[in-house]
């Protein structure tokens, strides 16, 4: 599995009404270009940041799910977040990390998730849901059996995958229509 | 203010602040209903005003990005997020503040507690405490440092210019300013 089938499938199988909070580089610039939706947040710099973003969201909209889509670099960053998270028990935040076990948007240098265990981090510190996969099949259902967050689905991907994605520019504006998004009332409330 | 005061040192006395009363008041009526931070002795008794009031969802953050990125999911959702922080922090968070706050124009407001300044004991302050008013003017940012003003008018018109800005704001409080 690569990043553009895991993108696909992460943005094809999610819930239309759901919010979106993906990580700096690559996975923001792809979805961007081929996704890119009132529903979207990018997070162009502050790398880390992505999984912090999506709980204060969670914690301040119980009424919509927030998917954070994170890289494993990104998460090893700011890895303290995933404690928060446990902490606060956000029942509508999935947090799913791709884990190409590098900073794949720069020049692909090795990260350490290798080493770490992140899904095991994960369990342990309090997510409720905690799904490896490794196919897209998986992939595709440990999205659609997500009932209760938090959640956390570790998608491990190869390496590689084109680069030349345009760039978010229009923050304030990508900020505005996000906002509107919020505010509207979610039809059925959160599936359960 | 006498710095040999122990209630400006007794980081773990029970006392309550009007001034701190008076700033959580003010924050209050002009909307705040989110706060995220990283404790600071200096800032306990509004760290506590955020904590005991209901009104407000409180998050304490690990480190000084992570409620940056905490408050800024708030104010997408349409939450009024303050941060707090120790001014050590905000050179932490100083890139999360230009890369997210300042290109995304979110008028977040910090409160931000000032060590290194006049009178300090402690030699880790003392860089970050000559920078700190620096920091905030070479990214542009909104800024007043709490002395002999009003609490109340300079807070908010900090708030109005912030909200006229459009970008992060800050409130920087030099120990004993609860006194």
């Amino acid at each position: 599995m690569n990043r553009q089938e895991t993108i696909e499938i992460i943005m094809t199988t999610i819930n239309p009404q759901d919010a979106v909070v993906s990580t700096t580089g690559l996975i923001s610039r792809e979805i961007f270009e081929k996704f890119d939706s009132e529903r979207n947040i990018y997070v162009p710099g502050s790398m880390g940041l992505a999984s912090s973003i999506g709980l204060g969201l969670a914690m301040t909209c119980s009424t919509k799910r927030v998917i954070v889509i994170d890289g494993d670099a990104s998460l090893l960053m700011n890895l303290g977040s995933i404690v928060t998270i446990g902490n606060k028990q956000p029942v509508n935040l999935l947090h799913i990390v791709i884990d190409n076990g590098a900073y794949g948007s720069c020049s692909e240098e090795r990260s350490m998730s290798n080493t770490a265990h992140l899904d095991k981090l994960a369990n342990d510190v309090g997510y409720h849901y905690v799904r490896t996969i490794g196919s897209k099949e998986d992939l595709k259902c440990a999205i659609m059996e997500f009932g209760r967050g938090p959640g956390f689905i570790l998608a491990k991907i190869e390496l590689g995958g084109r680069r030349d994605f345009r760039r978010p520019l229009e923050l304030a504006a990508i900020k505005n229509r996000f906002m509107l998004f919020m505010k509207r009332p979610t039809k059925g409330g959160l599936p359960s | 203010m006498n710095q040999s005061d122990k209630r400006v040192f007794n980081a773990l006395a029970d006392d309550r602040s009007e001034k701190a009363d008076l700033l959580h008041g003010v924050l209050r009526e002009l909307g705040v209903n989110f706060a995220s931070g990283v404790p600071c002795g200096v800032l306990r008794h509004i760290i506590k005003n955020f904590e005991d009031d209901a009104a407000v969802l409180h998050v304490i953050a690990n480190r000084e990005s992570e409620a940056v990125g905490l408050a800024a999911g708030a104010y997408f959702g349409g939450k009024i997020p303050v941060v707090y922080m120790q001014n050590s922090g905000l050179f932490s968070a100083s890139n999360d503040i230009a890369s997210l706050l300042v290109p995304y124009r979110m008028p977040i407001f910090f409160v931000v507690s000032y060590r290194g300044c006049e009178g300090e004991d402690a030699v880790q302050h003392l860089t970050t405490g000559r920078a700190t008013e620096r920091l905030l003017e070479s990214f542009g940012l909104p800024f007043e440092v709490f002395g002999n003003q009003n609490l109340e008018n300079l807070t908010r018109s900090l708030f109005e210019t912030m909200r006229k800005a459009e970008f992060p704001t800050f409130l920087l409080l030099k120990r004993g300013w609860h006194l």
